[in-house]
């Protein structure tokens, strides 16, 4: 308690001797420090500043598209043009501008908000951020290259297997998604290590901001969903590549199983994109209606409730692919019952609402919308949960208007309630107000034009995905309808573009905390100096700010009673232990794939394991698992100080990780030799992908045994690396484990 | 055989089930006759389902019959009569925590995962359903096992429960490890349990299964994975939103912290 008020914790209006250093920050405008930058808060900007620049070419696609479908019979596009735009259109809006730009106020505000200096790994960080144009760059350069991606953003097979998709723009569009994947996981657990080892003193995680909460979520979400598409591209690369035959009936492959795949990842992403947003609005609504959020456990829990169910219902995307009744009704069931925790996070934001003194800025007037517009792709989302409506209105606009609703009136409101809530910390101005309410009201206006008529011409019967359409009575006047809709809204981003030029150059000074807001990332300047904090406030409940403001009524009984209490032993968790713990999740949801897909194709074909000769596979095996123990000597050794020992160890370790590559190799060279390849059967697709995917982490694993070696012998292994020494164990460990299932289901006969 | 027939009388109580109910409840009475609460509803609940779920027409069609009816059984055992079993219990006096077991709980998590896993091995699978022996021994082991797993997250004595971020990730990934075995039994283009393909129809309700019922194995087969997959997921969802709403209700009472504070 006394600890908490101490004098040496400093309020947040006695920034002003900070500002200096920060007015200079402002003015580096030397481009390579940007380039160079590990500053989360850099990084934060960056990956912003490049989704607007995305966000400005996808949208000029959905200009293309909507002038295409202006009126009837258009010939405006060819259709495979038309193809291509609306295919980079749905790329480029969710892997390159939702995605990124929710990642960038993670990026900003996360570290910002827990009161930490950076993330726990800006290295990785900027990592991270330039995976992300290089991705785009990746996306773009297959117009160079024969032609865009036109399989759609889900790349259904088998469209996109090579008889049908035959330029490289598919195979441009699996690369770029799998950096851009790799990406994102660097992220998820950049901000997941952050989360769990950086937050302030007396920031417990049930007093952690909802948006820093959600985002936690949505990084576990990440970690998991990624993976499976990683998984699922590899295979499909595998096919165009090597002719292989995942995905493509002829072969014995199955294309239902790149949907089921697809939509394993592709119904989380969902969430992934859509809780962030409801983190934005749970920090803004509490702050225009000056009151805390109403059940704050209740949306930090069911937020929980969703990530978990949200793998429980995907297959609700996959009505119209003839699963069969059981499986319909299963996930009609599952999905409507996804909705609850959702729906009522809406009477949650309305209950904060409720008897509030509301202040309309044009970030609250963004928040208030995301809650109407989100309830319209809420309620119509719902509707597909019934199978019979969804096989009468599936691929038609009706289901265009629905993702339209939940992604552009949910969370794209809620990110532009985000950019004027925070521009003012990024900047240190404020966004005008004025050019913000013309702003708004065009997006309203544009948006629904746009979108709701889609809602009847889908009902009509209208496909999407079709270049053009035939002049039935009404078709035409309420495409035109949509299509100046659209174009109001192009005209909204020229305005909000104006206004974030306009205003970053003369807005008004915003001061530290403009909308007296009660989160960390208010307890410093605007824009916070270089690392970030001079003192951390004392965090002692939800609304440290606010505690501060009022001492008196700041509960003093329960604050002693949560300090005093604190008999629990607290086991500090290591950056690098929860990182790369982050890491072997995501690279176990990866396996379970590769392995599930073996075990699909050959658990009815007995033949699978008469090719490979088990003896010498079982000796490389024992070598391996050989290595998970000399490693573990190794680590002790280096534990009781034994610096020679560790070396020894190390040597071993990595020469049995060697020989087991080389048995690898012996196999796969004798395996060609007779005429087996990746694409000479199922078995051999599969067996090459998920042994060759092992074979590469054992590589991988071997570099990071040799960076240790290397550091080994130069110096000695410090108190510092040591951490890294456990990390690299803990990774080594469970690609042995790994191996152990892999082996039993492959070579070991009659498991299956 | 219509379907009011069957369920009417298809009943096989036999002697063990209702004695074991019989003494589980006596003995509650006895143990805590001095401390009965609202609580012995659950308990009540947990030993009805655990009848129910053995000597009902659900344990009757569980024996070589139906694929669903099995894991219907199954389901009962590891995921309903357990908890609920825990939560009858009254709540006991805290004693100081005891020293962090991460094996214990571990060592918890693999038995109700495995349990799951194990029994849904070929060999195992058609044992179980074809020789009543090794279906108690697949009983008895689901309720310990499910115990075991339920204990760290519905303990009666607060101090030997997990904290509860750590109760969520741990029903966070059961869920995952049941949902992917969900997804094999759903999915697998084989058969997983060949016993379910010809049963011995001693009740002669085979008909009304496969034709009334629309039952074909296959339709069996995928409607057990579905169970597994689906509404299985419900209850660790369940568990998770209580544990967290317990969690944010002592917001101020105690801290517990991954990590945190440096």
């Amino acid at each position: 308690m006394t600890a908490a008020r101490s004098p040496g914790v400093a309020a947040p209006g006695s920034s002003e001797q900070e500002s200096a250093p920060s007015h200079e920050q402002a003015q580096a405008t030397d481009a390579f420090a940007w380039v160079a930058t590990v500053d989360h808060k850099r990084i934060g900007i960056m990956y912003l500043l490049t989704a607007l620049f995305f966000f400005a070419i996808g949208g000029v696609e959905a200009l293309l598209i909507r002038l295409q479908l202006a009126q009837p019979n258009s010939h405006l596009l060819t259709p495979d043009t038309y193809d291509q735009i609306f295919t980079m259109h749905g790329t480029t809006m969710i892997f390159l501008v939702v995605m990124p730009t929710l990642v960038g106020f993670a990026n900003y505000l996360v570290p910002l908000m827990i009161g930490a200096r950076d993330m726990a790994f800006p290295r990785l960080n900027a990592l991270s951020y330039w995976l992300f144009p290089f991705g785009g760059l990746l996306l773009h350069f297959s117009l160079l290259a024969g032609g865009a991606p036109s399989a759609g953003w889900f790349s259904y097979a088998p469209l996109s297997e090579t008889p049908y998709s035959s330029t490289a723009g598919t195979d441009y569009w699996v690369l770029a998604i799998l950096v851009l994947g790799i990406g994102s996981v660097g992220g998820a657990i950049n901000i997941i290590a952050t989360v769990v080892t950086l937050r302030a003193p007396g920031l417990t995680i049930r007093r952690l901001p909802l948006f820093v909460w959600m985002t936690f979520v949505t990084a576990i979400l990440i970690i998991l969903a990624l993976p499976v598409l990683n998984a699922a591209l590899v295979m499909l690369l595998v096919d165009r590549q090597l002719n292989a035959h995942f995905f493509q009936a002829y072969g014995g492959g199955s294309a239902m199983l790149w949907e089921h795949l697809f939509w394993t990842f592709g119904h989380p992403e969902g969430y992934i994109m859509a809780l962030p947003a409801f983190g934005m609005i749970s920090e803004i609504i509490p702050v225009f209606s000056r009151k805390p959020i109403f059940g704050y456990g209740f949306v930090a829990a069911s937020t929980v409730a969703i990530a978990i169910l949200s793998f429980g219902v995907w297959a609700h995307h996959m009505f119209a692919a003839g699963m069969g009744h059981r499986a319909d009704l299963a996930f009609a069931i599952s999905s409507m019952a996804i909705a609850i925790p959702t729906g009522v996070k809406i009477f949650n934001w309305i209950a904060t609402m409720w008897g509030g003194a509301l202040r309309l800025t044009t970030s609250m007037l963004f928040a208030i919308a995301f809650l109407l517009e989100f309830v319209i792709g809420g309620l119509s989302g719902i509707t597909f949960a019934a199978a019979p409506i969804d096989w009468q209105v599936t691929d038609t606009y009706y289901l265009v208007a629905h993702f339209h609703y939940v992604l552009f009136g949910g969370t794209a409101f809620a990110i532009f309630a985000a950019i004027y809530y925070w521009f003012p910390k990024m900047s240190g101005r404020l966004l005008d107000e004025r050019w913000g309410r013309a702003h708004f009201w065009l997006t309203v206006v544009g948006f629904n034009l746009t979108f709701f008529v889609q809602h009847f011409l889908g009902i009509m019967g209208m496909p999407r995905r079709v270049f053009t359409y035939p002049d039935l009575p009404g078709w035409g006047a309420l495409n035109m309808v949509s299509t100046v809709g659209a174009f109001i809204m192009a005209l909204s981003t020229l305005v909000f573009a104006a206004n974030l030029l306009i205003s970053w150059r003369k807005g008004a000074a915003a001061g530290d905390n403009p909308w007296d807001a009660w989160t960390l990332e208010w307890a410093t300047t605007s824009p916070p100096h270089p690392h970030n904090f001079e003192r951390v406030p004392p965090v002692r409940g939800r609304r440290p700010l606010w505690d501060l403001a009022h001492p008196s009524s700041s509960q003093p009984g329960k604050a002693e009673a949560s300090l005093g209490d604190v008999t629990i032993e607290r086991i500090p968790l290591d950056k690098s232990v929860v990182a790369v713990t982050a890491f072997i999740v995501s690279e176990a949801s990866f396996f379970v794939i590769l392995i599930l897909a073996y075990v699909f194709f050959n658990v009815s074909t007995k033949v699978s394991a008469a090719a490979l000769d088990v003896r010498a596979t079982g000796a490389f095996t024992v070598c391996l698992l050989a290595s998970s123990l000399t490693l573990h000597l190794g680590e002790r050794s280096l534990h009781r100080g034994s610096q020679a020992a560790f070396r020894a160890w190390l040597i071993v370790t990595l020469t049995l990780g060697l020989v087991f590559l080389g048995g690898q190799a012996h196999e796969y060279s004798s395996l060609l030799q007779h005429g087996v390849s990746a694409s000479s059967s199922l078995f051999a697709s599969t067996f090459f992908t998920l042994t060759g995917f092992h074979g590469l982490h054992v590589a991988l694993g071997l570099v990071a045994l040799g960076i240790l070696a290397g550091l080994a012998f130069a110096g000695g292994i410090r108190a510092g690396s040591a951490r890294a020494v456990k990390a690299v164990g803990l990774y080594w460990h469970f690609v042995d484990v790994v191996w152990i299932v892999v082996f039993s289901i492959v070579y070991v006969r009659g498991i299956l | 055989m219509t379907t009011e027939e069957l369920l009417l009388s298809a009943w096989q109580p036999g002697f063990v089930v209702p004695a074991a109910c019989v003494i589980a409840l006596g003995a509650y009475g006895v143990r805590f006759r001095s401390r009965i609460s609202g609580r012995a509803a659950f308990f009540v609940l947990a030993v009805s389902l655990f009848f129910l779920a053995l000597a009902s027409p659900i344990g009757v069609l569980a024996r070589g019959y139906l694929f669903s009816a099995h894991m219907l059984q199954h389901l009962l055992l590891m995921l309903a009569v357990p908890p609920l079993l825990l939560l009858g219990l009254p709540r006991e006096k805290d004693t100081p925590p005891p020293p962090r077991d991460r094996v214990g709980s571990a060592a918890s998590w693999l038995a109700g995962v495995g349990a799951m896993w194990i029994w849904h091995a070929r060999t195992l699978c058609n044992a179980a359903a074809e020789n009543s022996a090794v279906q108690s021994v697949q009983t008895v082991s689901l309720v310990v096992m499910g115990l075991a797993f339920w204990r760290p997250i519905l303990s009666p004595r607060r101090s030997s429960r997990i904290e509860p971020l750590t109760a969520v990730a741990y029903l966070f990934t059961a869920c995952i490890a049941c949902t992917i075995l969900g997804i094999i039994v759903t999915l697998s283009p084989v058969e997983v349990c060949s016993a379910y393909m010809h049963p011995a129809d001693t009740l002669g309700a085979l008909p009304l299964l496969r034709e009334g019922w629309g039952m074909s194995c296959k339709a069996d087969q995928e409607l057990g994975g579905l169970m597994m997959w689906v509404p299985a997921c419900f209850v660790y969802a369940a568990a998770i939103l209580a544990t967290l709403g317990r969690y944010y209700a002592d917001e101020g009472v105690s801290i517990h912290a991954v990590g945190g504070a440096k």
